[in-house]
């Protein structure tokens, strides 16, 4: 948990700024640390030297050691209080894993029915914008993750998102939850380089989640049916709610914009959910296979988190691939840089070609490694892939091919790291 | 940077208030707002105050203003956004007779008009200075608390006399005690300090902070010059020349790179110069000959003399006919330096044509001891000249006035007698507005920035007691509102200002006068004639000096609170002492650091 929440800046003026931007930059950019990671593939000291893993078996060995690269390095970004994410292996993360996965299963039972009825749904609500611009974050695939993710709360999800008092039925109380949880993710994603109204914006919301769900824990005990200290509850929806729907919210804006940037893809997608048709498109065991392994495609040439960050609580060292180990000395940070490791050509020569279909073999776990590797890896990662398979092909169902909506300011607004607006339009 | 600062302190003032309701300190309304302050825990203070219409406004019903002092990093838009979407429903209750007959929309609905309409009515403040800074309210409780439990723990430990006058050996063992309290785990961090507070407290990292800036940018000057001539090189030399508009271009940028790059070396130069006169005349002639410090203590007296004597009154046109002309010319000098350097170096040239080397040295000699002849004179004159002496005595007798303050306000008061003073004061732009209201805001940005870099530790100035006190220009540069939280009582907190930030204060309100105006409601003060700001004298002096003058205006300017929020309830220096008591008893042991504790102890 963020320890003390409100600390001030301790940077001179101006300079926070300027990291942040960069920061922003870069993950807006993935080719830029493409590059970058590929510098560090091919001269692997000069990442151990930084502090940095980069080949795909330097990152991978690095994921499967929590306890010499500890996932606290995510503890002060979590400002809406402790989460798995940030624990270290013990009794707590032990219980709350427990907890998690029995969540989860709920989701098994009911994706991708769910996610495609929700999205079938929202696509009959796009119907009146014609070929008019929509927001493709708060129009389309805000309110799909939250339909399609509506077991994880159960008959509680409605009373969380509109808060104890109220209305159930008032979609704008809905949608301020829906944002309120995003700026909390928000934090992980830029992580410390944030400016100071970053943080505190996450704070506010961070405090606003809590008593949201505090005001509601009973009915979300009941939902779930477990008997638990109520803190146990508490943090447990706490950090289920902010980090399971707008990560994958982001996650499938930022597939889209791949998609976008890559026309020919796009087109042969829209052929074949045209030569299926509109109902087929559901059924087709072989096409939404093949969406599926584009969504995995696009989510590797644009992760949301291209790099992740470990503390280092004890003196240790790690195989960069060169001839030596790197030291990193007790205290310290670690950067993994996933994006260079899932472009890694030791391990496939055409690596990075965008290629869905290819066949990965042993290697498969280098496709998914946006989601983490090891004990550590994503556990909703198939659910949260199923979802923005099913929104995909809801896009593709539409007549008309989607572009981003240019012509009428930025058809991409980005709120720090976060991407705030997609305006897009069938045309 | 003062963004952060400004932002802290904002006035929301929505016009056109009816009335209808009820904001008696018990009713339901008061009761939730502190309910909601207390539970969102980022609002510092907050109070409510009815804004009288100005008598040719168009809406004769006064502005509904809520001010909140908030923490550092938040913008007003993130603040209002968590308060008016609170569950409680507290925001809308304060302002739903706004829109009458509503209460039965959607909540996401009227959160999304009232939003919306706060949004309009917000008003940052132009300048601010806060005291004690960098501290959340959480932190200030849980400090208190380690203050006062470490004040229980020591007193125990005394009983015990198992110390004797062995400080160290005390405060060691009471810095174990706080070790060992689990409670306490949070303090085991420093407490958190903002750059200007923690490592840019020391001079030299001002210094090399403004140094660092200024080669960034002459750096970037240069790069817009050079990259183009550069690009251009390359083409030539790998394709031959490009056309001549290119060219044309090229050699326009670079000269007017080069142009900017010389204008900010010379003007860096220029103020350079300027501070070292201004170091020389104020600092360092003062240090070493006693009759110029006493001439310039003597000017300095005489221009802030509140009442007009024949003393006051010759200095201030000596400084007219003097002084001013003397600063023009200094400053015209520095301008055409910066902008045309050729003209010095031609009048250089021209000077040594015409007279020889010894005849300029001669020149300058002359005139170094025509100037200590004028100081020496005018010191004599200064010395000869006792009190007593009828070139002292007022010619122009001040008019005390018999203060009566208002009865809201002393009932206001009266209030917050034991916790952080509240003052609320609205005055009148003087005419030109646009003129006046640019000063002001000038004015506010220099006391914002000295109080935000140089004054981190809770003074401003000299002034001690400061929590957020923060100017706004409202009404389209029409009004003047000061809102401030102070420990004490008013008379000693304008008296902190008067000797203590004489200059600042001053300028803050020089620009402002009292116009007749209706009370905002009914018990509340009016303005049945119109006042005006004590005269000042070269813009800074003065002013504030006529301390009854300035009480008196100050008074009359004030309007009552009607809800009032005090989130820290803790004077400036309390907090203070927890704070370096935390930092104290988790530090390392040394001195300093045990006297703190025995301080905090015994204070």
């Amino acid at each position: 948990m963020k320890i003390s929440a409100g600390t001030p800046d301790a940077m001179p003026p101006g300079l926070r700024r300027l990291f942040y931007g960069i920061f922003c930059w870069a993950n807006r950019h993935p080719g830029a640390l493409r590059v970058f990671g590929a510098v560090l593939r091919r001269w692997p000291f000069v990442g151990g030297w930084l502090g940095m893993a980069a080949r795909a078996n330097a990152v991978k060995a690095v994921l499967t050691r929590p306890n010499s690269f500890s996932n606290r390095a995510h503890a002060p970004n979590l400002s809406a209080g402790d989460y798995l994410i940030g624990m270290d292996p013990g009794p707590t993360y032990n219980t709350d894993r427990r907890l998690l996965d029995d969540r989860l299963a709920v989701l098994k039972a009911t994706l991708p029915a769910a996610a495609d009825t929700a999205v079938q749904i929202q696509v009959q609500a796009l119907k009146p914008y014609g070929n008019k611009p929509f927001d493709l974050i708060d129009d389309y695939l805000m309110w799909i993750v939250f339909h399609a993710m509506y077991p994880l709360f159960g008959a509680a999800t409605d009373r969380v998102a509109a808060g104890a008092t109220g209305n159930l039925n008032d979609l704008g109380l809905q949608r301020q939850y829906l944002l309120e949880i995003r700026y909390v993710a928000g934090q992980l994603l830029s992580g410390s380089s944030a400016t100071l109204r970053i943080q505190r914006r996450a704070e506010l919301c961070a405090d606003a989640l809590r008593a949201r769900i505090a005001d509601v824990n009973g009915d979300i005990q009941g939902a779930w049916g477990v008997n638990g200290p109520v803190n146990v509850i508490s943090r447990n929806a706490v950090g289920l709610a902010w980090i399971s729907h707008p990560v994958t919210v982001q996650s499938g804006a930022l597939a889209v914009q791949e998609l976008l940037g890559r026309p020919k893809v796009h087109r042969v997608l829209r052929a074949e959910a045209r030569r299926l048709g509109t109902d087929a498109v559901w059924q087709d065991t072989a096409f939404r296979d093949l969406v599926r392994n584009h969504v995995l495609e696009l989510m590797r040439f644009r992760p949301i988190f291209p790099l992740l960050a470990r503390d280092v609580p004890r003196d240790t060292e790690f195989e960069t691939g060169a001839r030596h180990n790197a030291t990193c000395p007790a205290g310290g940070k670690m950067a993994i840089w996933s994006i260079a490791a899932m472009f890694d050509s030791d391990v496939k020569k055409d690596v990075s070609q965008f290629c869905p279909a290819r066949k990965w073999g042993n290697d498969e776990d280098l496709r998914w490694l946006m989601f983490g590797y090891g004990t550590r890896q994503c556990p909703a990662m198939v659910y949260a892939v199923d979802i923005l398979t099913s929104a995909l092909i809801g896009l593709l169902t539409r007549p008309g091919e989607l572009q981003l909506a240019r012509g009428e300011g930025q058809a991409i607004a980005y709120d720090g790291a976060l991407m705030s607006r997609m305006r897009v339009r069938f045309t | 940077m003062l963004e952060i600062v400004r932002q802290q302190m904002i006035c929301i003032l929505v016009p056109g208030w009816d009335g209808t309701t009820d904001l008696s300190e018990s009713g339901s309304v008061c009761n939730a707002l502190d309910a909601l302050f207390e539970e969102v825990e980022v609002v510092q203070f907050a109070s409510i105050a009815l804004l009288p219409a100005r008598v040719d406004a168009k809406d004769s019903r006064p502005s509904l203003m809520l001010e909140l002092a908030i923490e550092e990093g938040i913008t007003p838009y993130d603040m209002l956004y968590r308060l008016v979407y609170h569950a409680s429903g507290a925001m809308w209750s304060l302002y739903s007779s706004f829109w009458p007959g509503d209460a039965t929309a959607l909540q996401s609905e009227r959160n999304n008009k009232l939003l919306e309409k706060l949004m309009a009515g917000v008003s940052i403040a132009d300048g601010g200075f806060i005291g004690a800074r960098d501290r959340t309210a959480r932190q200030i409780k849980k400090e208190q608390e380690l203050l006062q439990w470490t004040r229980d723990q020591a007193r125990a430990m005394k009983a015990t006399k198992q110390y004797g006058d062995d400080r160290a050996a005390f405060a060691l063992a009471l810095a174990q005690r706080a070790f060992d309290e689990p409670r306490f785990d949070w303090a085991l961090d420093p407490a958190p300090r903002s750059y200007w507070r923690g490592k840019g407290a020391g001079i030299l990292a001002k210094v090399g902070y403004v140094l660092a800036i200024f080669v960034l940018y002459l750096a970037a000057v240069w790069l817009v010059g050079a990259v183009p001539r550069g690009v251009l090189g390359i083409y030539t030399w790998l394709f031959g020349a490009p056309y001549s508009g290119v060219q044309a271009v090229v050699d326009a940028v670079c000269k007017a790179s080069g142009w900017v790059l010389g204008v900010s070396i010379r003007g860096a130069l220029a103020l350079v110069g300027l501070g070292y006169l201004a170091w020389l005349f104020l600092v360092a002639l003062p240090a070493v000959s006693k009759s110029w410090r006493r001439w310039l203590k003597s000017v300095g007296r005489e221009l802030d003399r509140p009442t007009e004597t024949w003393s006051s009154w010759s200095t201030y046109w000596v400084g007219w006919i003097v002084g001013v002309p003397s600063v023009v010319a200094v400053v015209a000098f520095a301008l055409v330096f910066i902008f045309c350097p050729g003209t010095i170096v031609g009048a250089y040239h021209a000077l040594t044509a015409k007279f020889l080397g010894w005849q300029i040295i001669a020149f300058i000699i002359l005139a170094i001891v025509a100037l200590i002849c004028v100081v020496g004179v005018l010191s004599r004159i200064d010395q000869q000249l006792a009190a007593g002496n009828w070139f002292f005595h007022p010619y122009e007798d001040d008019v005390p006035r018999a203060q009566q303050v208002y009865t809201s306000i002393d009932y206001c008061e009266g209030l917050v007698v034991h916790e952080t003073a509240h003052m609320i004061s609205l005055t009148d732009v003087r005419r030109p507005n646009g003129w006046n209201a640019w000063w002001i805001r000038t004015s506010l940005r220099i006391v914002t920035l000295f109080g935000r870099v140089f004054f981190t530790e809770g003074r401003l100035g000299s002034a001690p007691g400061i929590h957020f006190g923060h100017w706004h220009i409202i009404e389209e540069g029409r009004r003047y509102l000061f809102c401030s939280n102070y420990d004490g009582s008013f008379g000693g907190y304008l008296d902190d200002f008067i000797n203590g930030a004489t200059i600042g204060t001053t300028l803050a309100w020089r620009w402002t006068t009292l116009k007749p105006r209706e009370s905002a409601a009914i018990g509340q003060p009016a303005v049945e004639a119109p006042r005006s700001f004590p005269p000042t004298r070269f813009i800074v002096f003065r002013g504030v000096r006529c301390e009854l003058k300035f009480k008196s205006y100050a008074r009359d300017s004030m309007l009552p609170h009607m809800f009032r929020f005090d989130a820290r309830k803790e004077t400036v220096d309390q907090i203070n002492l927890a704070t370096g008591l935390r930092d104290a008893l988790f530090g390392e042991r040394n001195d300093s650091n045990d006297d703190l504790i025995m301080r905090a102890i015994e204070s």
